[in-house]
Parts: C-alpha cells; sequence; structure tokens
C-alpha cells in the first residue's frame, strides 16, 4: 500500500497565497470603511442605511462586518441549466471552468465577406448558433449589440435572438429593468413559471458598477430585481488600472474587489441567499492609444489572481477569456486568446467570458469563437494532468512490448490513446503534401469554413410553438409601448 | 442476414471476441464463407479506411480493425478453396542498411497487411543484397524501403542499382519512404512510386498492384 500520497488531479496555478488573499480582502473592506462608495438609487441607499452603514448623501461607507456577513450568506454554487431540457449544465463553484462568449459587440466580423459590420438582429443569431453548435463553449453572451431595432428596447430583440439559437444558458444584459423584467417574462414562458425558472434557472442576468467605486442607478436596480426575483446576477467591475484605478495592479484589485464586494453586500441586504457571481475585467489602460486593453500580460494575471480571490471567498466567479486586442483573426489575436484560455483553465475560474473578442472588446470574430473552441479543448486536455498509478505507467506492457518493438497495435494503447490525447480539428497536423493538396490553407480560412458549415448545416433544439409566440408578443409590446 | 451488419459493427470496433463469435455462429447456421468475407468483414474494413481518411478514425483502431478481420479469417480460410483467399499481393519492406529505425516501417507494414497484402518485413538495418535476395525468394509485387535518416536514403539508391545489376528490377515495382524522403527524390533515384504517411502508401501499393494486374 502507498499511504500519506499526495497527487494532483489537474494542473494547479495560484497567482497570490492565503496570505496575500487576506491582504486584499482586508485593502478592499478598508477601502470600502473609509473612503466607501456612491450608490445612485434611492432604493439601495435606503437598503444600505437600514443595513448599518454610514450614509452621506448618496456615498456610503460600509463597516466590514456587513461585507463579512453577505460573504456567508451569498450560496457557493449557482447552478445553470439548458433551457430545452431543464437539466443541470453548469455547476458554478470551486474549481469548475466553464467559457462562453462576451456581449454586446457594435461590431461583427462578417464570415461571409470578412468585412467589420455593424451586429443585428440576424449577426446574433448566427453567433449563437455557432455557440450552439461548439463543444467546448457551454454558454452564451450575444456576441453583438441587435441595432437595426428600436435602441430603447433593443434588448428584447437581443434575447429573443439568443435563446431561439441556443439551448445554452445565457448571461444576458438589458437596457433598464424594464428591459429585463421583459427578459424574465420570457424565461418565465421558457422555463414554465417563476418558481421553476428560479429553481431552473437557464439565465443570469448581467450588470456593472462604474469604476471607481459607483453603482449607478441601472446597476443598483438590476442586483435589487435579481435579488426580488431571487435569479443569479453577475456583477462585474471592469477596472482600467493607471486609469480608473492605480496603476498598481495590487491597488487595482483592491478597487475592484471594493465595488464588487458592496454590490454583493447590497444584494445579499435586499434578499439574504441570493445568488452572487463575482465578475470583473482586470485590466490596464494603455497608456499610448488609452484602450482597456483584453490581452496585456497585467490583465491575465489580475483574472488569475480574481480567481484565487473568488476561492477565497467561496463565491463563483465570472472570468474572462479567449479575447484579444487585435482587429483581425491573425497570430496575435491567436496568441492572446490561447494565455487568457489557459491562464483561466488552469487558475479555475468559472464562468468564463468574452471568447471570440477582437478590437479589444468592440467586435466579435466568430473565426476566433470557434478557434478558441479548439483551444479551450487543448486547455482542458492540459489542467487535466497527468494521471498515475499502475495502469498508466504500464510496466507490464513496456515488458511485454521490450526494446526495439512498438505500441501501436497493442490493447492499452487501443484502451487508453483517446482518453490520453487531445485531437485537433483546426490545427493542423497532416504532412506537408496532404496540407498542401487538400488547399493548402492557413488557420484563419479553416475556421471560416467552419463557421460556414455550423451556419449552413447546424440546427438548434427548438423551442415549442406556443412559447415562442410569447416570446414575438413580449418584443412586440415591448415595441408598442414606445408607440411604434 | 442481418448477422453481417453485426459483423461489421464488430470489425469497425475492434472487438476481436465479438467477430470471432459471430462469424462461429453464423457458420453454424449455414452461411457460407465468402458471403461472411464480403457481406460482413470486408465491407467493416472499407468503412474503416473511409473514416481513417476523414480522420474520425485514428491508427491504433485501424490496427486493432485489421486485427479483428485477421482473427475471423483464421477461422474462415480453412472452408475457403485456395483462389478465394484474398490477397491483393506480396510486399517485401525493409529499412535501409544503416539505419535502426523502425516504427514507420512497421506501420506501413500494418497498413499494408490490413489492406490485404501478404507482407514480408525484412527489419531493419537491410543491406541492398538481402534486398535482392527476398526478391529472388518471394516473388513480390512490390518493394518497400524506408529510412529516417539523410545519410541513409542515400542507401535506397545502392539498392535499386543493385536490382538493375542483378536484372531484378523490372520484376517488381519500388516503393520508398520516411520522413526526409521527398518525391523528387524518388524520382532521383528511379522508384516507382513514394508516398507520404503509411495510409497513402497502402493507397499507392493497391494502385501499383490494380495496374500491374490490368496491364
Amino acid at each position: 500500500m502507498r499511504s500519506n500520497y499526495t497527487a494532483n488531479g489537474s494542473v494547479h496555478l495560484r497567482i497570490l497565497s492565503q496570505d496575500q488573499c487576506e491582504l486584499l480582502y482586508s485593502a478592499a473592506t478598508r477601502i470600502l470603511e473609509r473612503t466607501g462608495v456612491i450608490y445612485h438609487d434611492n432604493e439601495a441607499l435606503d437598503i444600505m442605511k437600514k443595513a448599518g452603514c454610514w450614509v452621506d448623501g448618496k456615498r456610503v461607507r460600509i463597516p466590514s462586518k456587513l461585507v463579512d456577513r453577505a460573504l456567508l450568506t451569498a450560496p457557493r454554487r449557482v447552478t445553470l441549466h439548458d433551457s430545452r431540457t431543464g437539466l443541470p449544465v453548469m455547476d458554478l463553484e470551486g474549481n469548475n471552468a466553464y467559457f462562453g462568449t462576451g456581449s454586446d459587440t457594435p461590431f461583427f466580423i462578417n464570415p461571409y465577406t470578412g468585412q467589420r459590420e455593424k451586429s443585428s438582429k440576424k449577426s446574433v443569431g448566427w453567433a449563437c448558433k455557432v455557440i450552439d453548435a461548439l463543444p467546448n463553449i457551454e454558454f452564451v453572451m450575444s456576441l453583438g449589440i441587435v441595432q437595426d431595432v428600436p435602441q430603447a428596447i433593443y434588448d428584447r430583440h437581443q434575447f429573443e435572438a439568443q435563446v431561439l439559437n441556443t439551448s445554452k444558458p445565457i448571461v444576458t444584459t438589458a437596457v433598464d429593468v424594464a428591459g429585463f423584467s421583459d427578459i424574465i417574462e420570457m424565461c418565465e414562458c421558457i422555463a414554465g413559471g417563476e418558481e421553476e425558472l428560479r429553481r431552473h434557472p437557464f439565465m443570469t442576468l448581467y450588470a456593472e458598477p462604474i469604476s471607481p467605486l459607483q453603482h449607478a442607478t441601472e446597476a443598483a436596480t438590476k442586483l435589487l430585481l435579481a435579488a426580488h426575483k431571487g435569479l443569479p446576477v453577475v456583477y462585474t467591475p471592469c477596472i482600467m488600472a493607471g486609469g480608473t484605478v492605480p496603476s498598481t495592479l495590487a491597488g487595482a484589485m483592491a478597487t475592484g474587489l471594493a465595488e464588487s464586494l458592496s454590490g454583493l453586500v447590497l444584494n445579499q441586504q435586499a434578499r439574504e441567499g441570493s445568488p452572487f457571481i463575482m465578475g470583473g475585467v482586470f485590466t490596464v489602460m494603455d497608456m499610448s492609444s488609452t484602450i482597456f486593453s483584453y490581452g496585456a500580460p497585467e490583465f491575465n494575471l489580475m483574472m488569475s489572481a480574481l480567481a484565487d480571490m473568488a476561492h477565497f471567498f467561496k463565491l463563483p466567479m465570472f472570468g474572462t477569456a479567449g479575447c484579444t486586442d487585435s482587429k483581425i483573426m491573425d497570430g496575435q489575436a491567436a496568441m492572446e486568446a490561447a494565455i487568457s484560455i489557459v491562464l483561466s483553465a488552469f487558475s479555475g475560474a468559472n464562468l468564463i467570458h468574452d471568447v471570440g473578442y477582437i478590437e479589444y472588446g468592440s467586435t466579435a470574430s466568430l473565426e476566433l469563437l470557434v478557434i478558441s473552441d479548439e483551444i479551450i479543448g487543448m486547455a482542458r486536455r492540459m489542467a487535466r494532468g497527468i494521471e498515475v498509478n499502475d495502469e498508466t505507467l504500464a510496466l507490464d506492457v513496456i515488458d511485454e512490448v521490450g526494446p526495439g518493438g512498438h505500441f501501436l497495435s497493442h490493447d492499452h494503447t487501443f484502451k487508453w490513446f483517446k482518453k490520453e490525447t487531445f485531437f485537433p480539428e483546426l490545427f493542423d497536423r497532416r504532412r506537408y503534401d496532404a496540407w498542401k493538396e487538400s488547399g493548402g490553407t492557413n488557420l484563419t480560412k479553416r475556421a471560416n469554413t467552419k463557421v460556414k458549415e455550423i451556419l449552413e448545416g447546424h440546427e438548434p433544439a427548438p423551442l415549442p410553438a406556443n412559447v415562442r409566440q410569447r416570446i414575438s408578443e413580449i418584443v412586440a409590446r415591448a415595441e408598442g409601448s414606445l408607440g411604434i | 442476414m442481418s448477422n453481417f451488419e453485426s459483423l461489421s459493427k464488430a470489425v469497425i470496433a475492434g472487438n476481436v471476441g465479438q467477430a470471432a463469435e459471430i462469424t462461429k455462429n453464423a457458420l453454424d447456421l449455414g452461411a457460407r464463407p465468402m458471403d461472411i468475407l464480403n457481406l460482413g468483414l470486408l465491407p467493416g474494413m472499407a468503412v474503416v479506411g473511409d473514416r481513417f481518411k476523414k480522420g474520425d478514425m485514428f491508427v491504433p483502431e485501424v490496427l486493432m480493425a485489421a486485427r479483428v478481420m485477421q482473427s475471423c479469417m483464421e477461422i474462415l480460410k480453412p472452408m475457403l478453396v485456395d483462389e478465394e483467399v484474398p490477397s491483393a499481393g506480396t510486399v517485401v519492406i525493409g529499412t535501409v542498411k544503416g539505419d535502426l529505425h523502425d516504427i514507420g516501417k512497421n506501420l506501413v507494414a500494418m497498413m499494408l497487411e490490413s489492406a490485404g497484402f501478404r507482407v514480408v518485413n525484412l527489419g531493419v538495418d537491410v543491406p541492398p543484397e538481402k534486398f535482392a535476395s527476398a526478391i529472388r525468394e518471394h516473388k513480390p509485387h512490390i518493394l518497400g524501403m524506408s529510412a529516417l535518416l539523410t545519410t541513409t536514403m542515400l542507401r535506397m539508391k545502392d539498392t535499386i542499382e543493385l536490382l538493375e545489376e542483378e536484372g531484378l528490377r523490372d520484376k517488381v515495382k519500388v516503393i520508398v519512404g520516411g520522413a526526409p524522403v521527398t518525391r523528387d527524390f524518388s524520382e532521383e533515384i528511379r522508384a516507382d512510386g513514394y508516398a507520404p504517411d503509411a495510409a497513402s502508401a497502402a493507397e499507392l501499393a493497391k494502385q501499383i498492384v490494380g495496374f500491374s494486374v490490368s496491364s
């Protein structure tokens, strides 16, 4: 027997030690006590005052015991479901890493023309169809703003385009609380009622504070609506080191965490036990172009460190990966996407979004999406690590084959090679002649072909006709309210 | 008989035990050995070849399917008359003198066997004289030579020249392969064919045999 033995069940990545996590948590709560945050919403201010915060106009200073309490009352796990079957498909907790797209880009690269176009209801439908077909993409954000409809209610169209084209869970943005209410109503129709949706959610709401340290009315009311409905909400500070937060990564992280935690306190004070997913796109402002970088090494470092913090807090976490600052699908795009995907998979963020973002999050590329799907497959293989035991050491097999033999036709190879090995589809490993004869294509070209094959060949599971009808009525009702 | 379909499936799945059992049962029930071969085993192997080409099946699975096929053939062979036992032809194969690399050459040999060829594998470090005497002895349709090193691949040329000197060159088609070998090189040394990988080597061999039979 082998006693007192430790095995790595997967690859580990940690940026922060336990002590550094303590220090960052302490810093974030000191920011909340000393500097405080602004809530622009009156109901939020009332709730925070009743909870025991020091409220001075809109400025709220939060005693750290309220943060401690919120961390205890928020659920450790949020489970998301398939919208068609109602079956659980993602357990957001611990180190479970799931990947999905990003939301609301103004542009997309049309796979048929290669042109950068304004995103539309059609482009969002295309994106969701591709997402639905990809094995390593588990959830959906729209990958485009629906801009060819009235903009005051575009969110209803956007949600309709998503939910018709995929059964995977959806992280949804909304224009305002009225938009969220309509989207929730659509989801209740699909789930079969308010309680059914709460028990088996297939969507989570999404909101962002405004850095530094402000909760706008829309964000605060979304946090409250989610709490009242008992639905999960992703709350995502998007901080720019050197711009909206200090240029030192520790100070940047402390500020971002203070924003997340003050959102959490409001959400939990509205209804304790409400599911909350701590988000964050923590990166630098590029001091030359002033963009919010989606490919910087500091972004990757802080996102992995944020996963450490989420594990420290025992909160589900919304991560970011598979994205790039490059304007086109090129070497930079593939490299930046690969680094963030691998590090996210290794650090164990839970709900990892923005796969398919190019141009620092302004444009969606379906080619990058399908390439990233394959990178995620590779990252998952690496994250799985190396299984070491008698069967995998295979000493009997090695002895049987002996020096100069081969393992190609051995039963052990037949049994294991598929479990042990990742097989690429887009990354080309053919011999030169075979590659040349099939057109001598590059990765982007093969990705584009795959995108078109999915768009022309994949049929997402349909929703029942009466549910589709109800959804389109809710969209029409929203349009009607505008007097259209 | 629907058992032929499950036999094909057992070949594709690489399930030796199941395929042997189906074969024996079919014989017990009075099926003709040729039907078991033509309607069960061969269609299964055809699917395997197809899937491998498309990238849906992998080398160890093809080899396992070939092993299933061979073990069923062991059962059938005593019941088939000689001309019914299918053989695409004979191939003598070896790694050239000075070179001990043989995984690629063995893979080619196994692919040839699964394509129905009888393969005489001379092993590694094979001098030209040994290739020549094997041709005299086995009278193969094809001679296959392999090399992994740029230094040893020149021994292929030596072998071909010896075959010419001994009047054996037109009795056999020579095909070459190995990591440093190119189509240009194969033409330069007056080989009859070149294949970049094991699967296309088997394809090439089938083509060559097809030509020699019809001509």
